[in-house]
């Protein structure tokens, strides 16, 4: 009986599919990824009372901690937080309409808007509070309806979402890849927040593919991944004071 | 002195006894029919429609006219944010479902180890039950972001070809309170049943057709009886565990998260007893209005009632403290950082007083009183603690919920909650309760006669040498 | 319809123990337990009465409902999982999760116990009937009513023999709306 004591799967071990690495030493907290995001999957603006109130709706954001009292102020380095597509999401088993689902497929964690009554358990569950919910329709003046990207289902009031690795784009490219017959090449495209990352502190791409960028960073060594110990397998490596 | 001491010594005579105990005063039957029904039929005072005008206003605001609001603006006007994505609304379903648990306790509890000081108020225990789980309902309809979907979360074959998560806590809640409802309710009619026939007899008008129609034609023959005994006997018996499971699974909704504070494999008794504190606290209250503000009660409803329940309340309360401190110790001595931070803001946060008040409400004041066989049986002080008892339950859900919600592992979204369009919400399942409860005092007998009768039948004094006890013959 | 010879009586008693004489009598008359039903506003076990058990399906019907209740929770728990149109993949947990299983069972077997025993009342009570039934509303106030209705036998002999045990009155009976 060599097996007798059951295998763990370390976060670090976990492949999954599509992953992302952050370096948070050269993120300068410009924002420009939140912005990006927000453009590319069709955000509402919740406006300045809301958002202050907690209820501002970004699938990325930038965390800033500090230490100490102004102006003896330490800070440490910008943290961008974003849904860490878990491996073993806490936030699905819990949707009583099966709203949010894992892609065996993709190895990405889903949100199913149409599914979605609103009860909010997933966001009440998931460690990272990344998700956002749409408490209310919040006006869109003109003319920001014509940047819509058609690519992407607008909510509307009562349901939850979340970031998607961009899986528009993802689909895209692996539907080109598919009509030219060949896989989808490393670096063939990005995530909105990669892509205008100023600094290149956000990597995207296979997981799976050991040649690829995003996993040689990934095994550089001095990654880690954000609470990990709770066994959600997360996608996203982080690295700092590297 | 001497002859002093052999008064006291004497002092259990009959007279003391049939005033003591409705069990030992019997009345004939007729003339407990007649006042159960003078108490439902007499003529409504001022006091009865300004009752039921004022409440029908705070429902009409509080409940119709908001909830139309939140459904067409959307959840963002009540005050839920990231990260207490749950407030009031869950701590009211908590809240009610916790008040909906005494009906089941006093009429099946209490039935299934024949307390005999139960068969007065088993009814309003019960209605109770059904009236609270409705604003339990309600709440937790109120609570999500589209309710005109709400169906989807019921096992149905759709053409979405989707069954409900059956992973999901949510659905072994909804599972667990339909099921709760349908037999807490059918559970209220079956011995509801007798009453309506008596209620039959002895009306005229609309109110002997609608009597007729419940009474669903029964005589009271052999058989019918038969019948009725054994299946109030199997719903005695099966509402017991449906109702543990029920708060058990409430609790699963917050024990099955991972979340600190909320990830505790003993919250599920914990609930259940902070469950029955409530519920007891609410049928004490819902009792001494009863007694003051309707006809004869207080022949039916009398100071050794409060003194029964006022017992039970004590032990309730020794028994959510014990819950309560075992809870707390595991999640203190585990040292998990944020179980720290939230322990310690549960205490020292800005809403700190709340959770002393809820030690205050739910421990302090219960110890204090109820100990006392004298103020126990003092129908507006048990009531008062038993206000006390479900204001600092409430605090105990709101500290589970928004303010448990508020400390999670990532600080960079902690934020306070402010509760905005729950309050009325929460104001108008109150209200609604209430009413509900003052128009049915008007229409089902609130007493269950033939199950007083029966137990003044089974009641006896008895002579022990030169002490008189009070006896009682199993009937079935 | 009436047979002459068809006795149709409804006697009322206002105490238990005159009543279950009465009932010892009129079997000792030559009146079958059959031919009598005693209805009362508080409920008169049989033993009380010395009549024959009374049979009733409600433990069975209340038993048959659990079983279809259960079946209704294997459904939901083992066989719903396979009707999606593509497997259903939530965390790590296995496509039917153990645990909660045994809550849909539990849940489900009770409502189809507790709803098939209040099912059951009706069934055998003939519930709702609002036909015209022989009655007397005295008994909601706690009197015992006996009716005999019994062919062969004297009706004034029965009558007499009741009256002297105690029966408050004695009358023909008649179906009246309740």
């Amino acid at each position: 009986m060599t097996n007798a004591i059951p295998e763990v799967k370390l976060a670090e071990e976990h492949v999954g599919k599509w992953g992302m690495v952050i370096n948070q030493d050269i993120c300068t907290g410009c924002q420009a990824c939140v912005a990006a995001c927000a453009m590319e999957n069709n955000i509402t603006f919740v406006g300045e009372e809301d958002s202050g109130y907690g209820r501002s709706m970004h699938w990325i954001r930038i965390e800033r901690f500090w230490e100490g009292e102004y102006p003896e102020v330490k800070m440490t380095p910008n943290q961008p937080m974003l849904c860490q597509q878990c491996g073993s999401a806490p936030c699905e088993p819990v949707c009583p309409a099966f709203a949010t689902v894992h892609s065996t497929a993709e190895s990405l964690n889903l949100q199913v808007y149409n599914r979605c009554v609103g009860t909010r358990y997933c966001a009440n569950n998931c460690p990272y509070q990344v998700r956002s919910f749409n408490w209310r329709d919040y006006e869109r003046p003109e003319p920001l309806p014509n940047q819509f990207n058609p690519d992407v289902t607008v909510r509307r009031r009562g349901v939850m979402e979340k970031c998607t690795f961009c899986i528009q784009r993802i689909h895209k490219a692996q539907d080109e890849a598919k009509s030219e017959g060949r896989e989808v090449m490393d670096g063939e495209f990005t995530t909105a927040c990669a892509q205008a990352c100023p600094a290149t502190a956000i990597t995207f791409g296979r997981t799976d593919d050991p040649q690829s960028l995003v996993s040689q960073l990934a095994h550089k060594g001095h990654g880690v991944k954000h609470l990990e110990e709770l066994g959600t397998l997360p996608s996203v490596t982080y690295f700092k004071g590297g | 002195m001497a002859d002093h001491k052999h008064d006291a010594g004497h002092a259990h005579t009959e007279e003391h006894f049939r005033e003591k105990h409705l069990m030992l005063d019997p009345l004939p039957r007729g003339q407990m029919n007649d006042m159960v029904m003078e108490s439902m039929t007499g003529k409504p005072g001022w006091k009865f429609w300004t009752a039921v005008i004022i409440l029908s206003g705070i429902v009409a605001y509080g409940l119709v006219y908001s909830w139309a609001k939140m459904i067409a603006e959307g959840v963002g006007i009540a005050g839920v944010n990231r990260p207490s994505y749950w407030g009031i609304f869950l701590v009211n379903t908590v809240f009610w479902i916790g008040i909906s648990h005494a009906g089941t306790f006093i009429s099946a509890i209490l039935r299934v180890f024949k307390a005999e000081f139960r068969r007065p108020f088993t009814r309003a225990a019960e209605l109770m039950t059904t009236f609270g789980l409705v604003q339990a309902g309600f709440s937790v309809f109120m609570h999500m972001g589209r309710v005109w979907l709400s169906y989807w979360l019921f096992p149905y074959p759709n053409q979405r070809m989707l069954w409900p998560n059956l992973h999901s806590p949510l659905t072994w809640d909804l599972l667990a309170i339909t099921t709760y409802l349908l037999s807490s309710t059918m559970y209220l009619f079956l011995p509801l049943i007798p009453d309506m026939a008596m209620a039959r007899d002895r009306s005229t008008g609309w109110r002997k057709n609608l009597y007729k129609a419940l009474a669903l034609g029964f005589r009271g023959t052999e058989g019918e009886w038969t019948h009725l005994r054994h299946a109030m006997n199997i719903f005695a018996f099966a509402i017991i565990p449906v109702m543990f499971s029920v708060h058990t699974i409430v609790s699963w909704d917050f024990a099955a998260a991972t979340r600190p504070g909320w990830n505790s494999t003993i919250f599920g008794p914990y609930f259940v007893v902070g469950a029955l504190h409530s519920g007891m606290g609410a049928a004490v209250i819902v009792l001494a209005v009863i007694r003051s503000n309707m006809k004869h009660m207080d022949y039916f409803i009398r100071a050794e009632h409060f003194d029964a329940i006022g017992k039970l309340m004590l032990i309730i309360s020794m028994t959510w403290a014990y819950f309560f401190f075992n809870d707390y110790m595991v999640q203190w001595y585990g040292g998990d950082k944020w179980t720290h931070q939230l322990l310690h803001f549960h205490e020292a946060g800005p809403l700190g007083w709340m959770w002393f008040a809820m030690l205050f409400c739910n421990v302090v004041v219960p110890w204090a009183i109820l100990w006392n066989t004298k103020w126990r049986s003092t129908p507006w002080l048990v009531s008062t603690v038993g206000i006390i008892i479900n204001v600092g339950m409430w605090f105990e859900r709101y500290i589970i919920v928004p303010i448990s919600l508020t400390i999670n592992r990532a600080p960079f979204t902690w934020r306070m909650y402010t509760p905005g369009v729950e309050i009325p919400l929460g104001i108008g399942t109150l209200a609604l309760f209430i009413l509900l409860y003052v128009l049915a005092s008007k229409l089902i007998p609130l007493i269950p006669v033939w199950e007083v009768q029966e137990g003044q039948m089974a009641h006896e004094l008895k002579k022990f040498g030169r002490e008189t006890v009070v006896s009682v013959s199993e009937l079935e | 319809m009436t047979d002459s010879n068809v006795v149709d009586l409804l006697a009322v008693f206002s105490d238990l123990a005159p009543a279950a004489d009465a009932v010892e009598q009129l079997r000792a008359m030559g009146v079958h337990d059959d031919c009598m039903n005693v209805i009362s506003g508080v409920p008169v076990t049989e033993a009380m009465l010395g009549r024959p058990r009374q049979w009733t399906n409600v433990p069975r019907i209340a038993m048959g409902g659990a079983i279809l209740g259960f079946g209704a929770g294997f459904f939901l728990a083992f066989i719903s999982p396979y009707l999606y149109p593509y497997p259903i993949q939530v965390s790590s947990q296995a496509f039917v999760p153990g645990p909660p299983t045994v809550v849909v069972l539990f849940e489900l077997t009770m409502l189809g116990m507790l709803l098939s025993t209040f099912l059951g009342v009706f069934l055998d009570s003939f519930f709702p009937n609002y036909r015209p039934m022989k009655y007397v509303p005295e008994i909601s106030d706690g009197k015992i009513a006996i009716f005999v209705e019994c062919p062969h036998v004297e009706e004034k002999k029965i009558t007499d023999v009741l009256k002297k045990l105690g029966a408050e009155s004695v009358k023909p009976a008649e179906a009246q709306h309740l």
